[in-house]
């Protein structure tokens, strides 16, 4: 640790173009996994609600809304159907205007229309459903979701491979960058390196001390973006409450597990950690060792 | 021990600086290499040192045959030598504890061994608390001390020295000669060197080369050209 600082403080200019170099790449990094897991974790949101919701006038009786329900579930296309009748209707309404006693007045289990919540085997039957449902009697309002599942998958699509460009553009850049700077330290310390290998110094002896700061600068760099952006991120977060008011929690479905996104939980934030410090290591350890393998004869 | 047999060295562009040497030196021996300027005294020095090939022959030193050594014999073979030089080779941005210690780091010894080591040889060389005092701070002479603690330190059994007093004054370079004087018997020695009083008057091995051909072998030899 003594060698790495003192090496730092020798090296002043070229140490802080590292460090600032890792800051930029990891910061930006940082915020487009942020961006992704938020985006996948409101598909996974968007995919989790009713996918079809048929609302019936107030006067269809239960029994046709039964008939239409079991209908559906012969059909093949549907994985499940809710109905939700007046009075849950009128608990839902409750719970969602507790605040407000003026709506809450207005309001009578008469006037809400009873519905039935529907989930499609596939997203393609969802037009098939919707036009049976259109032709039922009774039939106020049908609703899907088909255009924001799509439009959301098409974004998530579009996002996720603009950050693969994004990646690409800066690990290479970074990569770059770093060698460089490794290349001119290499160049600065040429007669200790001359004199170490005369001396009988191995291979990895003479590359160790590179590696060991790119170490350093790769776990500092990813410690201080992560702690910079978790406080923005907290500072930020009245405003993303009110955004996403009404979404209790966004969670991703890995298959063997799921990753709860927001509320921020902390093994969220211990994987963005992890996420940063290993690509920040990995990706400052790997152009120290090309640099390093290229100048270091 | 080190052999020389029929060693020729040419260089790319075709100048030739050592034809047909052969020599043999024991385990402990002083000998100083003589001779003009291209003479081949620091091609002999760098050939022991393995930071050179011969174009032909075969050198060998210790157990090491250097033609067919491999990167983990070398490095022990080059653990086994110490090498001054002169322009001393001092790094300016470490202090001279840290100069000596990086013979020493490099076999991966100890902190408390390294400073245990370096002290002795720190006292040896007559530089006893300079141990953290930069180059800058530091005469020529001083300076060549610093480079013969660090070839010596860390049980180095070969000591190279290609014009060690080359750039110091005539009180300086006794002072340096009776730190070699010092050690010899425990270590092989091997100087080059164009000084005359010296070679003249510690009467050691002398190998005497001309335009990269050993002329003479002389036991107690002196300084002839």
């Amino acid at each position: 640790m003594r060698d790495v600082l003192t090496a730092i403080k020798r090296t002043p200019y070229q140490s802080f173009a590292t460090f600032f170099t890792l800051f930029l790449t990891l910061f930006l990094s940082l915020a487009v996994f942020f961006i992704l897991t938020f985006l996948y974790g409101i598909l996974g949101y968007v995919e989790s609600r009713p996918q079809v919701t048929v609302y019936f006038q107030t006067q269809t009786s239960e029994s046709d809304i039964q008939k239409i329900k079991d209908d559906l579930l012969t059909s093949g296309k549907v994985v499940s159907a809710k109905y939700v009748s007046k009075n849950e209707a009128f608990t839902i309404y409750q719970k969602m205007n507790k605040d407000n006693p003026l709506l809450l007045e207005m309001v009578s289990p008469d006037i809400l229309p009873p519905s039935l919540e529907i989930f499609a085997k596939k997203p393609t039957f969802l037009p098939e459903i919707a036009e049976f449902l259109k032709k039922q009697p009774g039939i106020d309002e049908v609703n899907f979701q088909k255009n924001i599942i799509d439009k959301l998958l098409s974004l998530t699509s579009i996002v996720r491979r603009a950050s693969m460009i994004f990646f690409g553009y800066f690990i290479v850049t970074t990569v770059i960058i770093l060698i460089s700077i490794t290349h001119f330290k290499i160049a600065l310390k040429k007669d200790e390196i001359e004199l170490m290998r005369l001396l009988g110094a191995s291979k990895f002896y003479i590359k160790k001390p590179f590696l060991k700061e790119a170490v350093f600068f790769g776990l500092i760099s990813s410690v201080i973006v992560f702690s910079i952006f978790m406080g923005v991120f907290y500072l930020s977060r009245y405003y993303l409450q009110a955004y996403l008011s009404g979404v209790a929690n966004l969670s991703i479905d890995l298959g063997f597990y799921t990753l709860s996104v927001w509320p921020v939980t902390l093994e969220f934030a211990g994987l963005a950690f992890v996420f940063t410090a290993f690509f920040g290591i990995a990706i400052s350890t790997a152009s120290t060792l090309l640099a390093t393998q290229k100048y270091i004869k | 021990m080190i052999l020389f047999e029929n060693v020729f060295k040419k260089f790319p562009l075709g100048n030739t600086a050592l034809q047909d040497i052969s020599f043999e030196i024991q385990d402990n021996e002083f000998v100083f290499l003589v001779g003009s300027s291209g003479a081949g005294k620091t091609s002999i020095l760098k050939l022991i040192l393995r930071d050179m090939v011969p174009t032909s022959g075969m050198v060998a030193v210790n157990e090491f045959d250097l033609s067919s050594i491999n990167f983990r014999q070398l490095e022990k073979l080059r653990r086994s030598i110490g090498f001054v030089f002169q322009d001393f080779k001092i790094l300016d941005e470490k202090n001279v504890f840290e100069n000596i210690a990086i013979g020493l780091q490099i076999t991966g010894l100890s902190t408390k061994e390294i400073k245990r080591k370096v002290t002795e040889v720190l006292e040896l060389v007559g530089l006893e608390n300079k141990d953290k005092v930069f180059p800058i701070q530091l005469s020529a002479g001083e300076l060549q001390r610093v480079s013969i603690a660090r070839a010596v330190c860390g049980d180095r059994k070969i000591i190279l020295a290609d014009e060690p007093t080359g750039n110091l004054d005539p009180k300086t370079t006794w002072d340096i000669m009776k730190i070699f004087k010092k050690l010899e018997g425990k270590k092989t020695i091997i100087i080059a060197t164009h000084n005359t009083d010296i070679v003249n008057s510690l009467k050691k091995r002398v190998f005497l080369l001309k335009e990269g051909r050993m002329v003479k072998d002389m036991r107690k030899g002196g300084y002839e050209l």
